[in-house]
């Protein structure tokens, strides 16, 4: 059997630009494709979040014109959209293809090629979200994106009410995503599952494999609704089917059902991943083995089941039975239980360690405190009544904007320090890391801390502008000062990335003395990733190495 | 460790087999989207994409039939096995005292918890009832506030009715006190072993003003009725009773080890031969 | 405190590694998340029975198909008893099955293509008259699609059957498939299930 000689590192590095972004593109690499996938995500970050700091600006003085409301709409479903689906899922499945086969020790994910498949697949569906700019109306109009929300109610979008084809756009475009992350689920798991390293039993695997097993599960089952739904849309829109459609008997309600079936699972897709980084940041910079590792996990786990069964609580303004309204605030009050376990066990795993305050410990640390006020306003927001009065005000942009950024790209900016050196064998700036770290932190309470207030005062969400003298000038004032001052911050971030990649510190393969395998190897590591197959006895296999003489195994 | 590296570095293969690159995979994507984006732009597009994404398959089909495409990736020859501590720290000995210990070693027992929650709980209702009487010439007041949280009815009753004895509100009362001092006990009992430097000042003056501080700030929102009869200096003396009582209760009992470090069968009480490890018998 | 002496302590020797299989954990991932596709489409159904606003009604114009579905619950069996073939090594047996499989299969496709030439022009039902027409048309349809997808592989393994290219070394693959047709049986009693007895 002949076989070719992949090229090494150090010929790669010496092909023409066009050589070694043909090398990008072919790849079937998980680590190449895991970094793609988040440096994608990171651009469309960018994108999105300039569209925020725009409506952010139309919003800092009452009666402004400086974004048209048409062209606010657009923003306001772009932004949303896109930080769901082209931002938060692409960072973090791309952090698990990165990161699952290195901690399991296997030398790829089980399925190399459909990785690939998957990353393309998602990356030409968003191209095609953003391609409705210049070819949303079809062939008779320009180009405009759609503007009918990240939830794109129907039958609000059914043809008769939403012309053109910028809502086909979204539809076709995260269904494609949709396709592309089931992809990688189905890659996941299989991986997990079946390429573990000698040794490692289920109760061995690092947590943050474990979450991204049940992530993985999540999107398995949370994401057929979205795209089984969206085909019925395009069914109504293109074949003249009537789901939809209530001049035929169609339901209203229908489409909210299943669109939050999956939406509401969708939160915790994008959470759970970053409850895994911290799970293995916090001991890291503790100094300390995580505490309750079983429960960690089974309180995952249980997060995931009952997340399936909450998801009208978005739709208590829409006027269920009382006994729906019941049995879905109860759930959502059950979500609590598991999630104030995990707040518990990072406390636990802090308390008594000695603790290193490196800027991945700094996020650590921030997100803590912020995922659970976003988790006390969530509670508050599930008792039905008090959800009555402030739904569809800024009080619920303010409490899911406290998970997704207090919680989520708190945690991701975490999971970029922490591994960015073993990624590109470069340390980044612990300097600028500071700066980025307090700016983004000041940015983001002085953003969404007093839209919590405004929310209350009754100003509603996605409307254009507001009218002066109802006590919302000062409060929205100081939430678009924010709004900027976190953009800096993410200029600080990428300006970090930049200047670490050229003159960062060089990292070795093990900067944090941390304890699972991928820190076992080289930085970066090679394409096949451990030139032998590692062997473990515990779940911290490198500590055992490190002492040989009081190995963990012993204990656990 | 030496012996184990040795043999482990004799067993580095030259070579290792990695996947082939490969672009039918993408091809295949690309020719999806593009059937797609045809809906919205024109059937060329789709035709193209259809073309594509069959041509896509077919390759990828050819990448894994009749044998996965493979390369040989050359193993560099790393400094790799790093493994070593960074910091020398000093550590504890093998077998030595707190070593591998569960945090924390020493707890308050739960029932300490209990009797700190039950002498607080009488001394707070003290202070309240003498509150009632001094403030409104009636011990009943206090009493009929509380039980007001629960019964919306009293919260609109008059300055009259609220000096004056309900059944029914005092029975309301009694529970809602009654379950919150003996779990705001147990909390103590919990809490205060892991609380850093002086335990009593934090249990009975920190927390009572972040708890009071917490309310106020929120009560005019929640409940404005009520807030307009709670008052507050008085409101923080009874929380500080609570803390102070409960707190000097809990911390004079006596501490007790965990039983963390112990296997599960030996803390469940199971004594069946062989459900332990040599190991963990000790 | 005290550094300790290093005395390392050898690890225990892993006996055997057992991993599940690739193949089957992805095959079943896969249909875990049809499963949950599927389901959404029938909930829809069984939510719309009853409330179409126009004629035709289900009780009027749908009769159960039984011999289209006889058909594709024997294929289940056939493929099976082709997979066994082939794991025995005997590749003509494996052939033979393989082909009264795709025909069985072939059989359920132009049975519901009978149906529905029938419904459009006899009965003047279409996607868009009704929801009836609405729910039918995409469940059965979908059921149809992954129908049409199974025999395109099936076909595609039946050639290189015929080209001398298959092997036991390839039972498991085609176990794989098997275990996608089975789903795909799997879902027609359900869609059977809720279309022609329930919604009738
Ligand atoms: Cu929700």
């Amino acid at each position: 059997m002949e076989q070719e000689i992949a090229l090494s590192a150090r010929e790669q590095a010496e092909l023409p630009l066009l050589g070694r972004l043909h090398e990008w593109v072919v790849t079937v690499d998980h680590k190449r494709l895991g970094l793609m996938y988040i440096g994608g995500g990171l651009l469309f970050f960018v994108v999105a979040g300039l569209q925020a700091v725009m409506m952010r600006l139309q919003l800092a003085v009452p009666d402004n014109h400086l974004v048209p409301p048409q062209v606010f709409n657009r923003f306001l479903t772009m932004h949303g959209t896109a930080m769901v689906f082209l931002v938060g899922m692409p960072i973090l499945t791309g952090y698990f293809n990165y990161l699952v086969p290195l901690m399991v020790g296997a030398r790829d994910l089980a399925f190399p090629r459909l990785n690939s498949f998957g990353f393309w697949l998602w990356f030409f569906g968003a191209l095609l979200l953003y391609f409705s700019y210049i070819g949303g109306d079809g062939l008779y109009g320009a180009g405009s994106a759609p503007d009918v929300g990240w939830f794109a109610y129907a039958p609000l979008t059914e043809r008769a009410f939403s012309r053109g084809n910028s809502t086909d756009y979204w539809i076709l475009s995260i269904f494609l995503t949709s396709v592309g992350s089931t992809a990688t689920a189905v890659n996941i798991i299989t991986t997990a599952f079946c390429m573990r390293c000698r040794g490692m039993t289920l109760g061995k695997m690092p947590v943050v494999v474990w979450l991204a097993v049940v992530v993985a599960f999540m999107m398995l089952l949370a994401l057929p609704p979205l795209s089984a739904a969206q085909v019925m849309l395009l069914l109504d829109r293109f074949a003249g089917a009537h789901f939809f459609d209530t001049q035929a008997g169609g339901s209203a309600l229908l489409w909210q059902h299943f669109f939050w079936i999956f939406g509401h699972p969708e939160v915790y897709i994008l959470v759970i991943p970053v409850f895994g980084f911290a799970s293995e940041i916090i001991p890291v910079f503790s100094r300390k083995v995580i505490f309750g590792y079983q429960v960690m996990v089974a309180a995952s786990i249980a997060i995931a089941f009952i997340s399936m069964g909450v998801w009208a609580h978005h739709m208590f303004a829409v006027g269920m039975t009382p006994a729906g309204n019941a049995f879905f605030a109860t759930s959502t009050m059950l979500v609590a239980v598991p999630t104030g376990i995990k707040i518990f066990n990072w406390i636990g795993t802090i308390w008594g360690g000695k603790i290193r305050l490196r800027v991945p410990m700094l996020f650590s640390l921030a997100f803590l405190f912020q995922f659970m006020i976003a988790g006390l306003t969530g509670i508050m927001l599930a008792v039905a009544p008090f959800d009555w009065q402030l739904t569809d005000t800024y009080f619920v942009v303010a409490h899911f904007h406290y998970v997704l950024i207090g919680a989520i790209v708190f945690m991701i900016f975490a999971a970029s320090y922490y591994w960015f050196p073993k990624a590109t064998g470069r340390m980044l700036n612990e300097r600028l890391g500071q700066v980025h770290f307090w700016l983004f932190l000041i940015g983001f309470h002085l953003t969404f801390d007093p839209l919590h207030f405004a929310g209350i005062h009754g100003m509603p969400r996605r409307i254009y502008t507001y009218q002066p003298g109802r006590g919302l000038e000062g409060l929205n004032l100081i939430a678009s000062i924010g709004a900027v001052i976190q953009a800096l911050a993410v200029l600080v971030f990428v300006i970090n990335v930049v200047y670490s990649l050229a003159w960062g510190e060089e990292a070795g393969p093990d900067p944090w003395d941390a304890w699972t395998l991928e820190w076992s190897t080289a930085s970066p590591p090679p394409e096949y990733n451990f030139a032998v197959e590692p062997e473990v006895y515990s779940r911290r296999p490198l500590w055992d190495l490190k002492h040989p003489d009081d190995p963990d195994w012993l204990y656990e | 460790m030496s012996e184990a590296s040795d043999q482990s570095r004799e067993r580095v293969p030259k070579t290792v087999q990695v996947p082939a690159p490969t672009a039918w995979p993408m091809i295949a994507a690309l020719g999806l989207t593009m059937a797609f984006a045809g809906l919205v732009t024109s059937f060329v597009v789709s035709a193209v994409g259809a073309v594509l994404l069959l041509a896509g398959a077919v390759g990828w089909f050819g990448e894994v039939f009749p044998q996965q495409h493979c390369e040989l990736a050359e193993v560099e020859p790393a400094a790799a096995p790093v493994i070593a501590a960074r910091a020398a720290a000093a550590r504890l000995a093998v077998g030595e005292q707190g070593h591998r210990g569960i945090l924390p070693l020493e707890i308050y027992p739960y029932s300490a918890g209990i009797k700190g929650g039950i002498a607080g709980g009488f001394v707070m209702a003290g202070l309240a009832v003498i509150h009632g009487v001094l403030a409104h010439g009636s011990p009943w007041y206090t009493i009929n506030i509380l039980a007001a949280t629960a019964m919306a009815n009293l919260a609109n009753a008059s300055t009259a009715a609220l000096s004056a004895f309900d059944p029914q509100a005092f029975m309301v009362a009694l529970v809602i006190h009654g379950i919150v001092s003996l779990l705001v006990g147990l909390l103590y009992g919990v809490m205060l072993p892991i609380v850093p430097r002086n335990p009593i000042f934090f249990g009975g003056v920190v927390a009572p003003l972040l708890w009071s501080g917490i309310l106020y700030a929120s009560l005019k929102v929640i409940n404005p009725v009520l807030d307009a009869r709670i008052e507050w200096r008085w409101f923080v003396l009874c929380q500080i009773g609570f803390g102070v009582v409960a707190g000097l209760v809990v911390a004079r009992s006596e501490r007790i080890h965990t039983f963390q470090h112990l296997p599960f069968a030996m803390r469940m009480g199971i004594e069946a031969p062989g459900v332990m490890s040599k190991r963990e018998r000790g | 405190m005290a550094t300790a002496a290093v005395s390392p302590i050898v690890p225990p020797v892993h006996a055997q590694w057992n991993l599940p299989r690739r193949g089957r954990a992805g095959i079943l991932a896969l249909i875990l998340t049809e499963t949950a596709f599927f389901s959404i489409f029938v909930a829809a159904y069984v939510f719309y029975i009853g409330k179409s606003l126009s004629p035709p009604y289900p009780r009027d114009v749908l009769s159960p198909p039984i011999v289209n579905t006889i058909c594709l619950l024997s294929s289940s069996i056939t493929i099976v008893l082709a997979v066994r073939a082939l794991r025995a090594g005997h590749t003509r047996v494996f052939g033979l099955w393989w082909l009264v499989t795709f025909m069985l299969g072939l059989e359920f496709l132009a049975g519901t293509a009978a149906e529905w030439y029938g419904l459009i022009y006899h009965d003047h039902l279409t996607i868009s008259t009704n929801l009836f027409g609405t729910t039918f048309y995409s469940l059965v349809g979908l059921h149809a699609m992954h129908v049409t997808i199974g025999l395109i592989m099936i076909l595609v393994v039946m050639l290189l059957t015929a080209g001398g290219h298959l092997s036991r070394r390839y039972a498991e693959h085609t176990e794989m498939l098997s275990w996608y047709w089975h789903f795909v049986d799997a879902v027609w009693v359900v869609v059977f299930t809720t279309v022609y007895v329930i919604g009738r």
